[in-house]
């Protein structure tokens, strides 16, 4: 999954994005989108979903849970 | 501070000029219009992305589509000439998880107008569905205006042809509601693009400012403008047709270049998309993150009601169940970005302004309907649904917030307070979604495309189709002119340019009313 893709994806569903960027490491795209989800996207396909909305972007985006914190 | 001090200057002036008013005995230019004050009770309901040819573009005696001239239908591509063909709607028309969905194969060659998408004869998609999510975005807006043609919606959308969507509202309870009362057609967004900057114009008839943001975090989401500034600049590797894809910009940010926010940014304060920083203050959002704004410091119109100690409160639905239980999708779904005082440091945490005007509407808007009930609203009260009930597309339908709004003014009706009482149901923005009439030619912030616009009121005449101008401004024009506000900046240098540019006058609502 690519970070256009992604965005596609997220803002079909009414998620706006609100900040695109390529990471300090410059090997991928961090993107914010404005239910408070953040998406760091590898340019090898691989994504890392974080913040407050991330359930809502992890069911668009057909990811599975986070592993839960023991 | 400066602002500041000028408003005080405005103020004394304003004073002088109503003691002058006063002695003069006689109706003076700018003098509230007769009757006014027989309003006590001001509701405003502020619901999502919808033009108005999106739900009332066949209303009778409506300037609708039926009566847009052919060229204003037909949408041309990015280098001028007519598209032969609408695009498809990329990744089809339905919101993710809809069955049975409408992909994009199923909106090959459509053609070059509007489409209406709960027609029997065509998708058929109902009310109560979901649909695909548009751009709506201050520069997007702007170049598919495109001067007043309003014919490069599609040109400068991310999702092909849906800004040609509309639908057949007819059997809505609130196109019921607009057949009572009345319906404004010629009311526009008082700000190009999407919600959080039509908020903003909302309480504030202003474009937020991020002090120094080249030097912030936020420094990446500075846009790119061409020449003129209304406009992104394109990316060299942009698709050259709307039929091959979505456009592409060079930077397509939050911000204009000389920083004034145009595009969604979060508040500095809890509830906000953006978290708090690692360590610090719970209330806050981290303000190192760059889509976390500064504090504002404007004067809004609350600020307004406040110094002439006319009580008011923003009601948001799900405020108080996201603080405390977090945001919930599908159901609340709550917008941080539409709760535009939050962004203001005189409605900061831990102050008595916060505590006293930004109120929780509860679920599903219950606490408001109850102090709608018992007649315990304040004077001025805004309204705003949670993201489910609120009919933005992408993530909510429009027969569930059109329910749930007519539920309200079914409320409002029977209130104590109704007698007295003047509701304006609106929505933000238009979604991205076209409409056919050109807006009226302002200032650089709008106003932006048309949207519906319902007057609701014991005052309101009755079955009528309300041709006047207006925009969102509109608004705080009839809270200002009825509570004898010292006049918002931004309404001042609306009006300036509305008149320098040969347009009517915004109105103030009132030729909606019959006061006499």
């Amino acid at each position: 999954m690519n970070a256009d893709g992604i965005v596609a994806l997220v803002t079909a569903a009414g998620i706006e994005l609100t900040d695109r960027r390529r990471n300090a490491e410059g090997d991928g795209w961090s993107l914010s989108f404005a239910n408070g989800a953040t998406v760091e996207v590898g340019d090898d396909g691989s994504a890392r979903i974080a913040g407050k909305g991330s359930k809502a972007v992890r069911g668009l985006l057909d990811l599975p849970p986070a592993p839960r914190r023991v | 501070m400066k602002r500041s001090h000028g408003l005080a200057l405005f103020s004394s002036t304003l004073v002088l000029f109503a003691a002058s008013a006063a002695s003069a005995f006689a109706a003076q230019p700018g003098d509230p219009p007769d009757g006014i004050t027989k309003i006590e009770t001001v509701v405003v309901i502020f619901a999502e992305n919808r033009a108005f040819d999106n739900l009332y573009g066949h209303f009778p005696g409506a300037e609708g589509i039926d009566k847009a001239s052919q060229e204003s239908l037909q949408q041309r591509d990015r280098d001028g000439s007519v598209l032969s063909e609408l695009p498809p709607v990329w990744d089809g028309l339905t919101a993710k998880g809809v069955t049975p969905p409408v992909t994009q194969a199923m909106t090959e060659h459509l053609p070059n107008a509007p489409f209406t998408v709960n027609d029997a004869k065509g998708f058929n998609v109902p009310l109560s569905v979901t649909t695909h999510d548009l751009w709506h975005r201050y520069y997007q807006n702007q170049m598919q205006i495109n001067g007043g043609k309003n014919d490069m919606f599609v040109a400068w959308a991310d999702s092909g042809a849906m800004p040609m969507s509309n639908w057949d509202a007819s059997k809505t309870d609130m196109w019921a509601v607009a057949q009572k009362y009345v319906l404004a057609d010629h009311f526009f967004m008082g700000g190009f693009g999407g919600s959080f900057f039509n908020h903003q114009w909302l309480i504030c008839a202003c474009a937020p400012y991020y002090a120094d943001a080249d030097k912030s975090p936020a420094k990446p989401s500075i846009s790119v403008t061409d020449d003129n500034g209304t406009a992104l600049k394109i990316a060299d590797n942009s698709p050259k047709s709307a039929r091959d894809g979505i456009p592409k910009f060079v930077s397509d940010g939050n911000l204009t270049p000389d920083f004034h926010a145009v595009n969604t940014m979060q508040p500095p304060y809890q509830p906000s998309g953006t978290d708090p920083a690692p360590g610090g203050d719970p209330l806050l959002a981290d303000p190192a993150k760059p889509t976390t704004l500064p504090p504002q410091t404007e004067p809004t119109i609350g600020d307004m009601l406040s110094l002439k100690h006319i009580t008011w409160a923003w009601y948001s639905g799900a405020w108080q169940y996201t603080l405390d239980h977090g945001n919930k999708s599908p159901v609340p779904n709550f917008q941080y970005h539409h709760q535009p005082f939050n962004y203001y440091a005189n409605y900061a945490p831990g102050t008595e302004a916060r505590r006293e005007h930004l109120r929780d509407g509860g679920l599903g808007g219950v606490s408001f309907i109850q102090a709608i009930d018992d007649g315990a609203l304040p004077q001025v009260s805004f309204y705003k649904p949670q993201g489910n009930l609120n009919e933005h597309s992408g993530y909510a339908d429009i027969e569930a917030g059109d329910r749930h709004i007519a539920d309200v003014v079914a409320h409002l009706e029977k209130s104590p307070q109704w007698p007295h009482m003047l509701v304006v149901v609106t929505y933000d923005e238009n979604g991205g979604i076209w409409d056919h009439v050109p807006p009226p030619k302002g200032d650089r912030w709008g106003p932006g495309t048309r949207v519906p616009a319902i007057i609701v009121s014991p005052f309101a005449k009755h079955g009528y189709v309300d041709q006047s101008p207006y925009d969102t401004t509109s608004i705080l024009r009839f809270i200002t002119e009825r509570f004898e506000l010292p006049v918002l900046h931004g309404i001042v240098v609306r009006d300036r340019a509305v008149a320098a540019h040969g347009e009517p006058p915004l109105g103030d609502l009132t030729a909606g009313l019959d006061l006499k």
